[in-house]
């Protein structure tokens, strides 16, 4: 999947503003409260993986038939 | 329609009417029940991940920040004022136990890399021919990596020891395997900053090995999740 | 209010660093894994699945691998059951990769963050 953000061109005065904006990209993103609501798997009380409900929206159940959909394309 | 949360507040005067959000929309406050979210308008049903819009998501949160510690939204919480509200009335002793935890601090960031010693590949894919060389180039990569572990584990261990008694709580993401070693998020009452950032800088003289980046004041993005306490109480994941 | 105005923060959060050109390089990765827009599309979906399948079944595999060296250093495995069990492992991977690829993954993409169990494996 690309990303939309600029090129970062590499030169003296680029380099500390990419850097604030990571920074803050890194703060912003995947921290904070959510609402939307979010899948934690856990198996025997450790949690393994972390799942955004905008990309999963059906069960797992289905990965056959994703799967059997691609062999046939 | 919808709304763009940026975050919540206990303090409703921390607020300045100028603020303004993404795409230049006039943040307003929500006054729910007895706390308060900075919100926006917005007329879509995606919001894209540009720099101009996570430097204004991060803007807005900021504006408060000199008056009151805000609990932060995740970058890009678009919901109706009916979600909003639901979420807020059901989680509100969570929230309540959130803010009293962040209250009168900021965060402070750390991220360490160190260099990783080149990999000794023993031999080539294309040896690896039988079951048995297989899984002894396997045992080769786990002893490695055992080794990177532990020295991960040793600076996560020697960054607590160092802010340890400045600070009133942490998130730490150690990557062994990788260059970028160590990620932590200090939660660092307010008076203790100038203390805090004497220690950190004391700290990296110690460690000349090592490659520190030093961030903040931030507000408390890494400490305003409450999935965990909901988690705990319900029993659900 | 709570803080005294005599003492407010800056208007930036500070950045501060000797190496800021390493540091953007490895905060890059942050970006390269984020969809472009925040958004439900069919595409993202089935991805989002497979790659949840595949992070699921690359994590046990990983596992075995751990769990197969041990058994071999303890000593209790004959070399004939080192071999096959080596074979097998060794299919597992491959017939991973070839998941990977007609998903359209990458390593990267199924890089697990796995918390305190990481410290387990």
């Amino acid at each position: 999947m690309s990303s939309s953000f600029d090129q970062i061109i590499v030169s003296e005065e680029w380099e500390s503003t990419d850097l604030s904006m990571l920074e803050t990209l890194d703060h912003v993103l995947n921290r904070g409260l959510v609402i939307a609501g979010e899948i934690t798997i856990s198996v025997a009380d450790i949690d393994l993986i972390f799942v955004g409900l905008n990309v999963l929206v059906s069960s797992v159940e289905t990965a056959n038939e994703v799967l059997r959909k691609r062999q046939t394309e | 329609m919808k709304l763009y949360a940026y975050c919540l507040v206990e303090d409703p005067d921390a607020f300045d009417a100028s603020t303004r959000g993404i795409s230049g929309a006039t943040v307003r406050l929500l006054q729910i029940d007895e706390l308060a979210v900075l919100v926006t308008d917005f007329n879509a049903d995606t919001i894209a991940v540009t720099r101009e819009n996570a430097l204004d998501h991060a803007a807005v949160v900021r504006s408060v920040l000199d008056r009151t510690t805000p609990l932060p939204f995740r970058f890009g919480t678009l919901v109706t004022e009916q979600q909003l509200r639901s979420y807020i009335s059901a989680r509100k002793p969570a929230l309540q136990t959130r803010f009293a935890h962040v209250r009168g601090c900021v965060e402070m960031s750390v991220k360490v890399i160190r260099e990783l010693s080149d990999e000794i590949k023993t031999q080539s894919r294309d040896e690896i021919t039988t079951g048995t060389s297989f899984l002894e180039e396997k045992r080769r990569e786990i002893l490695g990596s055992e080794q990177k572990t532990a020295e991960a584990r040793e600076i996560e261990t020697w960054l607590h020891e160092q802010v340890g008694g400045l600070i009133r709580d942490e998130q730490v993401t150690i990557r062994p395997s990788e260059k970028l070693v160590l990620a932590a998020a200090h939660l660092v009452e307010r008076d203790k900053i100038g203390q805090y950032k004497e220690k950190t800088a004391a700290a990296r003289k110690n460690r000349p090995e090592l490659h520190f980046l030093f961030s903040g004041p931030w507000p408390p993005y890494s400490f305003a999740n409450i999935e965990l306490e909901f988690k705990t109480q319900f029993g659900v994941s | 209010m709570e803080f005294s105005p005599e003492n407010p923060l800056t208007a930036e959060p500070e950045i501060e660093t000797a190496h800021a050109e390493e540091f953007v390089e490895q905060l890059r990765c942050v970006t390269d894994t984020l969809p472009s827009r925040i958004n439900i599309d069919a595409q993202s979906v089935e991805q989002g699945l497979a790659k949840l399948v595949l992070t699921l079944i690359e994590f046990i595999r990983r596992l075995l691998e751990k769990q197969a060296v041990r058994r071999m250093e303890g000593g209790d495995l004959s070399p004939e059951q080192i071999e096959e069990l080596g074979l097998a492992l060794m299919k597992l991977e491959s017939k991973l990769q070839e998941l990977k690829t007609q998903f359209e993954l990458t390593d990267e993409d199924l890089n697990l963050d796995l918390g305190p169990i990481g410290r387990l494996i």
